[in-house]
């Protein structure tokens, strides 16, 4: 299939590449890698285990960066970031959900989601309506004022999606979101990223190694020793 | 709402969440640990500044009064005392004067003698200025009429476990003749009327005869050697000078303090024993929060990596941990402030320590609170600075799925 670029790209890499250095070793993890995925996609990263999938989705989510290559994310050349601009970035343009339960033990459901919404300035009247909404579009309106050890693990998976949709992200990065969860919840989590991408045209990037899950996506995106070796969808 | 105000508001979120919701065993202990590093340093400065206060206390009560009038350089005696009481009296706030006389004499009982100082002292003016009618610990007071009798501090009589005890007269008691040769040449014998323990070594070296007696020895008359003047509490004698000197009084007129050179020497060892603890104390509690903080740090590394992950900028996670490191400090600043005023205060005010300069109670000073706390709270923010921004020098990605 061909890259599309144009006004619905939302991510655009060129010869993206990041090794790793380990003691007098270079281990290259990515490799020149080229890719467009657009707005209001529900793309999927898969491959073996060490292909850089999660690498990957490191880099274009700016948790890591690139040794070289090039990254756009919604007209902006990444490169060109402070440290400081790239944090305000994640925190306004993106969402994250971590394979573990990757929410703060002593908050609520609800401050967990909150809290960065509270990081962009809202007042606490604002953060608690928006944190609702967000709880009611993962199904855990009733749960608010649970704390995570009172949550199994897809709840507590579903409030850090809620966390992640609070600030409207341009994009949402899941990694491995499903990997902890049973079936059933699985299931749920795979289907909440289905309703929210086709109900709101929710950009969601998602690293998987379940084969199943590739039915759910718009895309997949394979990868194989750090290239991408097909783009099925 | 300004950014730095919602980062402070998003640090302060995350601070009281992790006290509130964290290890309440953990919090205590630190709290209490920082208590008695607070208790420690208060105690220590409240007891020096007791032992300065006593000093000053006994200066004043037992030697010197709050301020003494002496002769120009050039003169021997204050002419005329009389007219000079009569203005320092007329101030406002003076409690009370006495003229002395004061020479120097030889002490001798049975084979011991020594050199003394003699003041005179009209018993019913003395005992306004000076505390030592109070502390008899043998026989009596001396009265208006007395001659031939003399009383004397417990460091000339001997017997009482002085500190000067072998210079001592080795165990003079009420009743006993003592020769005293004056400065003058003039040797008279006088019967021990009663023994003083000023609790003071200073003012237990003295020995009182009466102005009537002493005026007799000097063959003088109506002339003074100084002037004790008792003002209204301590601290405030220098205006109590100036209107001394603009009520026409023209001699040297000094406050105790010029006296209490002692108290000076003491003071600054004091300080420099104090300034030692104390930043054995602020290290002590910075060191318990380092250690505190660095825990906490470490086994929230994965969870701060995490909120870095979503956007919380660094520095509103070191500072969580600069207001946590803050909460403990404050609440120990607290708690040990309320060790000191309920218990150990009143304690040491009803069984108070025996020192040379006097009993030694435990005297706060404002000041001193301020600084202590400041410095405390100041230790404890460096110390939960530290380990919090070492964390978050560390990259998302080994933050989050490091070993």
């Amino acid at each position: 299939m061909m890259e599309r670029d144009g006004q619905d790209t939302i991510i655009a890499t060129r010869n993206l590449s990041r090794t790793y250095i380990m003691g007098t070793m270079q281990v290259p993890a990515l490799k020149r890698v080229t890719l467009n995925i657009r707005r209001a996609e529900f793309a999927a990263i898969m491959g073996k285990s060490g292909s850089g999938k999660s690498t990957l989705l490191h880099q274009l989510g700016l948790l890591d960066t690139p040794t070289e290559g090039e990254i756009t994310i919604d007209g902006v050349e990444i490169s060109g970031l402070s440290e400081s601009e790239r944090t305000r970035f994640r925190l306004e343009k993106f969402g994250y959900v971590f394979q573990e339960y990757a929410i703060l033990p002593e908050l609520t459901a609800l401050e967990n989601v909150y809290l960065p919404a509270m990081a962009l300035g809202l007042s606490r009247d604002e953060c608690a309506r928006s944190g609702m909404d967000a709880l009611e579009k993962v199904g855990l309106a009733e749960r608010a004022d649970h704390r995570p050890r009172e949550m199994s693990g897809g709840e507590q998976q579903r409030v850090a999606i809620a966390r992640a949709l609070i600030n409207e992200p341009k994009i949402l990065f899941a990694d491995e979101p499903t990997a902890n969860l049973d079936n059933a919840s699985s299931k749920q989590i795979l289907e909440l990223f289905r309703a929210l991408n086709r109900d709101t045209g929710q950009t969601i990037l998602m690293v998987t190694h379940e084969l199943e899950d590739a039915d759910t996506v718009d895309r997949v995106i394979w990868l194989a020793d750090g290239e991408v070796v097909a783009r099925e969808g | 709402m300004t950014s730095t105000t919602s980062e402070l508001k998003v640090s302060a979120f995350l601070a009281y969440k992790s006290i509130a919701k964290g290890n309440k065993g953990t919090t205590l202990l630190t709290i209490l640990i920082m208590a008695l590093a607070f208790v420690n340093l208060m105690f220590m400065s409240s007891l020096f500044t007791g032992m300065i206060d006593a000093s000053e206390n006994q200066v004043i009560e037992t030697l010197y009064s709050n301020i003494v009038i002496e002769p120009k350089d050039d003169e021997t005696y204050i002419m005329n005392p009389d007219s000079i009481l009569k203005k320092v009296d007329s101030v406002p706030g003076v409690l009370g004067t006495s003229a002395q006389y004061v020479t120097a004499s030889t002490i001798t009982y049975e084979e011991k003698s020594g050199a003394w100082a003699v003041r005179s002292a009209n018993p019913d003016d003395e005992i306004m200025v000076s505390s030592v009618h109070e502390m008899m610990i043998a026989g009596d007071y001396l009265s208006k009429y007395d001659r031939g009798e003399i009383i004397i501090g417990k460091e000339v009589a001997g017997g009482h476990g002085g500190s000067l005890e072998h210079l001592s007269l080795g165990g003079v008691v009420v009743g006993d003749t003592v020769e005293v040769a004056f400065k003058n040449g003039v040797k008279r014998e006088y019967r021990v009327k009663g023994i003083f323990d000023t609790n003071f070594i200073q003012s237990n070296q003295l020995a009182y005869i009466t102005e009537k007696e002493m005026e007799s020895v000097l063959g003088t008359s109506d002339m003074a050697s100084q002037i004790l003047v008792k003002t209204k509490g301590k601290g405030g004698e220098d205006k109590y000078v100036e209107q001394f000197i603009m009520l026409g009084v023209h001699e040297d007129v000094k406050t105790w303090s010029v006296y209490a050179g002692i108290i000076a020497m003491i003071t600054q060892s004091f300080d420099a024993i104090n300034t030692l603890i104390s930043v054995i104390g602020f290290f002590v509690a910075g060191i318990t929060t380092f250690i505190v903080i660095y825990v906490s740090t470490v086994s929230k590394r994965r969870q701060m990596g995490i909120l870095r992950a979503i956007g919380i900028k660094e520095s509103i996670i070191v500072r969580s941990y600069v207001f946590q490191a803050i909460f403990y400090a404050l609440c120990g600043c607290v708690s040990g402030l309320i060790v000191m005023f309920a218990i150990l205060v009143p304690y040491y005010t009803t069984h108070p320590l025996i020192f040379p300069m006097g009993d030694v109670t435990l005297v706060i000073e404002q000041k001193n609170t301020i600084t202590r706390g400041l410095g405390l709270i100041s230790a404890a923010m460096i110390a939960g600075f530290i380990p919090s921004w070492r964390a978050v020098r560390e990259t998302i990605l080994d933050a989050i799925w490091g070993d």
